[in-house]
């Protein structure tokens, strides 16, 4: 006998009734249904026939509409027939009805509609936000006029040194012999003194070759760009202003063109002012000047100073074109020049693609991160519809039944999707302009062209497509098999057969691909996190704690002597290791993890010069006595300099231990001569101690080579001042400044921060990574643990009676909860191992953001697979203790 | 198109009309469930009259709301509950009206068209 109380049920729950009058008509109706039944099986008809031919007495719309004004008979009179059939889909073609019926549906049940939105909108806005920083980052050209036409030119030397600073020779050697690029402009930062107006202060310029402006294509917003003959020796004391000092030193004066500044003592005439929204290189360059060569420089190929070349292409010539000139150009030249040039090459780059090349692949990390919590909302969202579709069966099949075609309740259905989606894409680019917000307020000022993150029209497009995917995505999974089932088998079942089995499979394999696609997130945020955890545990070689430091740029003009240099950094010294709190003071000249360096090719007394191209280079530091003392650098032999260490002295020098063994395998290097190349005559200092390594270019690089010479004895007029203080080193601050102004009242102070602030802030952008990659993470595992448990939750419910007629017969509740629990730990484990042949795959993709962890680290894989078995634990167990709740006497009747 | 409208409504009013009066007519002598009446219309009509639970229970519920008839459950031992409905006072009034009605209705029918009643 079919069992017909769902099919009426159903039908009636449409209109609403009363629930003391929906059982009784229920229940009249069915025993009719019942009795037709029987008559016809009794008349000889089949089962089958026996079921058409009960069902055939149904005629649901009449039934449905007279019902309705009957029982209902206060509800507008829209309710007709008519009504009916449009809601059952037989006319109705409109979008707009679909809409309408659709959204009323969705208010139908407030508490799923909010879930899928607040759903939705996480992963679309998450994406979004992502999405924001990409597209600014990694897709929107650079701010300049056809900056396609604009490349990046390093020389390199391989295998050292994949690219380094041009030199000046090389540089005229390129412009002079290219025939690919419109121009060729070569650039170096500058720091200058400002003094005159207001507090001394140290700015950080940008001094510039000849075409700056015609390169850039972006005029100054006063006055003009720098004339060719601003670039001849003795004429090139002229400065462009940026809009945002113009603004702050000099109040936005109108007439300050032409009007004169003092930088480093010197005066310097105000050529023009760039816009406001000019920004090239570093974000807070204050101020451009002209490059001008003398013949010496002119002629130097050794010393390389041009940080950066960029070049414009000619129109028509492509970017492999000037690479093979080029490259063709520096192989002339590293032949003409073998004793410096041996080994050189040039290196070229779209300039978009150097900007940002080193946020690139944590950017892309990121972006698959959000997609994959995308896909796991998405998957969320299906299960709802799937639970609340098997709750609207029978309604789907009555419309079926009614001559809806399946695609008609295929369309319906994925109206509803959309609809959500929409919401929820509405909702997400809310939560997108929110997050972008965050996401800039945590992220690393130095991260490039970060700041002029916003949502812009592609952003929309990309929200509404990725808007519109997932609707299609999370929809169409239940939709198609909402409309699977034949009308008898529905009706016949009461949704409990093989259709059931069907849509359970599905639920379950979401599930799955849920816990798969987090535990990859999570993955990806463990290996993260334990490479940050690494780093942190890096040894930087000196100790970052309680700490300040500062940096002092003496200008040339006011202290041009080498012993007034001196003589101001000692007097400096002493005053700041009296002041209170301070224990010791030290000096140098190029601070580690300061994003700067000074490298120097050297020769070793006593051995062969080595042949052209195979020179070693080390960093090179010229420090005060203090300075290991101050920065907790160990001595490891030998000694460290001292006060009678002076010009008039032998000349000595400290090595680390990486440079005494690499250069010093088999030989104790203490009393070795080295001597760097460059100076006019050989300048030999003899190493007296080793001392412990330190990082330099950051806690996840490769310790090098290190060579210190007292100041004392090689003297340079900026130094970056290090003092340890007891107490809270920010509140030396003021004293520092106070300090330096005592001896020279125009000496700016700059780059004031502690020492811990320095080593944060080298690590800071894998920091930003982690943090946002275990943010998604955490969202990930959140949403898995409740899709686990949704799907749980709606198998209990489906399973109360079988639960029931168990502990009927004698089933504990340690059995129940062991059938409940293992159906969601089954799925769980079958995701855990899904996911973690997906992480082995994905993971190496993210190798170039891990320090000193592997890609598939077998540990982190271990831990987070029994984290998210944990967590999935949890999910399964509160559904399962429902389960034992059941009362076998109220499960049995609920049948 | 008219005219089979036209016939189509007038079909429908005198069903609606005359269904009244037969379902008051089967309990008027004991009370019946649903599917009874609805079995004996269509056995005692020979299938001409035929009725879907559809148009027949909203009926039953409509005369019960109008204090025509009375719905009452019954339950018997071995059996599951049953709805009966018995004939009120008022539906022994109204139908006495519409029997009425419906003779002379047919008087003037067959006065003017020549139908004989059945």
């Amino acid at each position: 006998m079919p069992d017909w109380k769902p099919l009426v049920r159903q039908r009636l729950a449409l209109l609403r009734l009363s629930p003391e009058r929906e059982i009784e008509i229920v229940e009249e109706l069915v025993l009719h249904l019942e009795a037709a039944y029987e008559d016809a099986l009794a008349a000889g008809w089949s089962a089958a026939a026996a079921e058409a031919r009960a069902v055939h007495g149904y005629d649901w719309r009449l039934l449905e509409c007279e019902l309705s004004r009957l029982e209902r008979p206060w509800h507008p009179p829209a309710q007709t027939v008519e009504w009916l059939e449009r809601r059952g889909g037989m006319r109705m073609e409109s979008l707009w009805q679909d809409l309408r019926f659709g959204a009323r549906m969705l208010l139908k049940q407030p508490g799923f509609t909010l879930i899928a939105i607040v759903t939705l909108a996480l992963g679309i806005g998450a994406n979004a936000a992502i999405f924001s920083v990409v597209n600014t980052v990694l897709l929107r050209p650079l701010p300049f006029k056809e900056p396609e036409r604009l490349v990046l030119l390093r020389e390199t030397k391989l295998p050292q040194f994949p690219e380094f600073a041009v030199s000046p020779a090389n540089f005229l050697d390129w412009q002079k012999q290219n025939t690919s690029f419109e121009r060729l402009v070569g650039m170096r930062p500058v720091n200058l003194n400002l003094t005159g107006t207001g507090d001394p202060e140290r700015l950080r310029g940008l001094s510039v070759t000849e075409g700056m402006v015609a390169l850039l294509g972006i005029q100054p917003q006063l006055g003009r760009g720098f004339l060719p003959e601003e670039h001849q020796p003795g004429k090139s004391n002229v400065v462009l202003l940026s809009h945002a000092l113009w603004q702050r030193r000099f109040g936005g004066d109108p007439k300050i063109v032409n009007q004169t500044i003092s930088l480093d003592g010197q005066s310097y005439t105000v050529t023009g002012v760039m816009p406001a929204t000019f920004h090239f290189w570093e974000r807070d360059t204050e101020l451009w000047t002209p490059i001008s060569f003398t013949t010496q420089q002119a002629q130097n190929r050794g010393g390389h100073n041009l940080s950066r070349v960029v070049g414009q292409l000619k129109p028509g010539v492509t970017f492999e074109q000037a690479r093979t000139e080029m490259v063709t150009i520096a192989g002339r030249l590293a032949a003409q020049y073998p004793e410096v040039s041996t080994g050189s090459n040039v290196m070229l780059m779209p300039l978009l693609d150097f900007t940002v090349r080193r946020i690139k692949p944590a950017l892309l990390v990121l972006l698959a991160a959000v997609a994959f919590v995308l896909l796991i909302a998405c998957a969320n969202v299906a299960n709802l519809l799937l639970a609340r579709a098997a709750g609207r069966q029978k309604e789907l099949a009555i419309r079926t039944a009614m001559g809806a075609g399946r695609g008609r309740v295929v369309r319906q259905l994925l109206t509803e999707s959309m609809l959500l989606s929409l919401a929820g894409g509405v909702a997400g680019l809310l939560l997108a302009t929110w997050g972008t917000r965050l996401l800039l307020a945590l992220a690393p000022p130095n991260l490039p062209r970060l700041s002029d993150v916003s949502l812009d029209g592609r952003v929309l497009a990309f929200t509404a497509l990725v808007t519109l995917l997932t609707g299609v995505i999370f929809g169409l999974i239940p939709a198609w098999q909402a409309t699977r089932p034949n009308l008898n088998e529905t009706l016949k079942d009461a949704g409990r057969g093989s259709t059931e089995g069907g849509r359970q499979f599905v639920r379950n394999g979401l599930v799955v691909l849920e816990v798969a696609a987090a535990l990859v997130l999570l993955v990806g945020a463990g290996l993260m996190i334990k490479s940050f955890w690494r780093l942190q545990q890096v040894d930087p070689g000196f100790n970052p704690d309680k700490a300040m430091i500062a940096t002092v740029s003496l200008p040339k003009r006011k202290y041009p002597e080498e012993p007034q240099q001196v003589a101001f950094f000692q007097q400096l010294l002493e005053k700041v290791s009296t002041l209170p709190g301070v224990q010791s003071a030290g000096a140098i000249t190029v601070m580690p993890l300061s994003d700067d360096d000074f490298v120097l090719g050297f020769d070793i007394g006593g051995r062969p010069p080595l042949p052209p191209g195979a020179g070693q280079s080390t960093n090179y530091y010229s420090v005060s006595a203090d300075y290991f003392k101050t920065m907790g650098i160990p001595l490891r032999r030998g000694r460290l300099f001292t006060e009678r260490d002076t010009k008039d002295a032998p000349h000595v020098a400290l090595i680390n231990e990486t440079m005494a063994q690499r250069i010093f395998p088999n030989e104790d290097p203490l009393g070795k001569r080295i001597n760097f190349k460059g100076g006019d005559k050989p300048d030999w200092y003899e190493i007296v101690g080793i001392v412990g390594d330190v990082k330099h270019y950051g806690l996840a690089q490769q310790t090098t080579l290190q060579t210190y010479e007292p100041y004392t004895q090689q003297t340079f007029s900026t130094m970056t001042l290090v003092a340890r203080t007891t107490g809270d080193p920010l509140a030396l601050s003021a004293a520092i400044r106070n300090a330096v102004l005592s001896l020279d009242k125009e000496q700016p102070v700059s780059s004031l921060r502690t020492l811990d602030q320095l080593v944060s802030t080298s690590i800071e952008q894998q920091q930003f990574s982690m943090l946002l990659l275990g943010v998604f993470a955490a969202v990930a595992m959140l949403l898995a643990a409740v899709g686990i448990y949704g799907v749980l939750s709606y198998a209990v419910t489906q399973r109360t009676h079988e639960i029931g007629i168990r502990m009927a017969l004698g089933a504990g509740q340690r059995e129940v909860l062991r059938l409940v629990v293992g159906q969601g730990m089954r799925l769980t484990l079958l995701g855990v191992a899904t996911g973690l042949v997906a992480a082995f795959a994905l993971t190496r993709l993210m190798a170039a953001l891990l320090f000193s962890v592997s890609a598939t680290d077998p540990l982190t894989f271990a831990a987070i697979a029994v984290l998210l078995l944990l967590v999935a634990f949890v999910a399964c167990w509160i559904p399962a203790r429902r389960a034992t709740q059941v009362d076998p006497l109220i499960a049995l009747r609920a049948e | 198109m008219e005219a089979p409208a036209m016939t189509n409504l007038l079909d429908k009013e005198i069903k609606r009309g005359s269904t009244e009066m037969l379902i008051l007519a089967l309990v008027e002598d004991r009370p019946r469930h649903g599917y009874e009446i609805a079995k004996l219309i269509e056995e005692r009509s020979d299938g001409v009259l035929q009725f879907h639970v559809a148009s027949l229970y909203p009926l039953l519920y409509r005369l019960e709301k109008r204090g025509l008839i009375q719905g009452r459950w019954v339950e018997k031992a071995g059996e599951r509950r049953r709805r009966f409905y018995k004939l009120t006072p008022a539906g022994k009034k109204v139908l006495a009206e519409q029997r009425q009605t419906w003779a002379d209705f047919f008087g003037a029918l067959e006065r003017v068209a020549k139908i004989k009643p059945a």
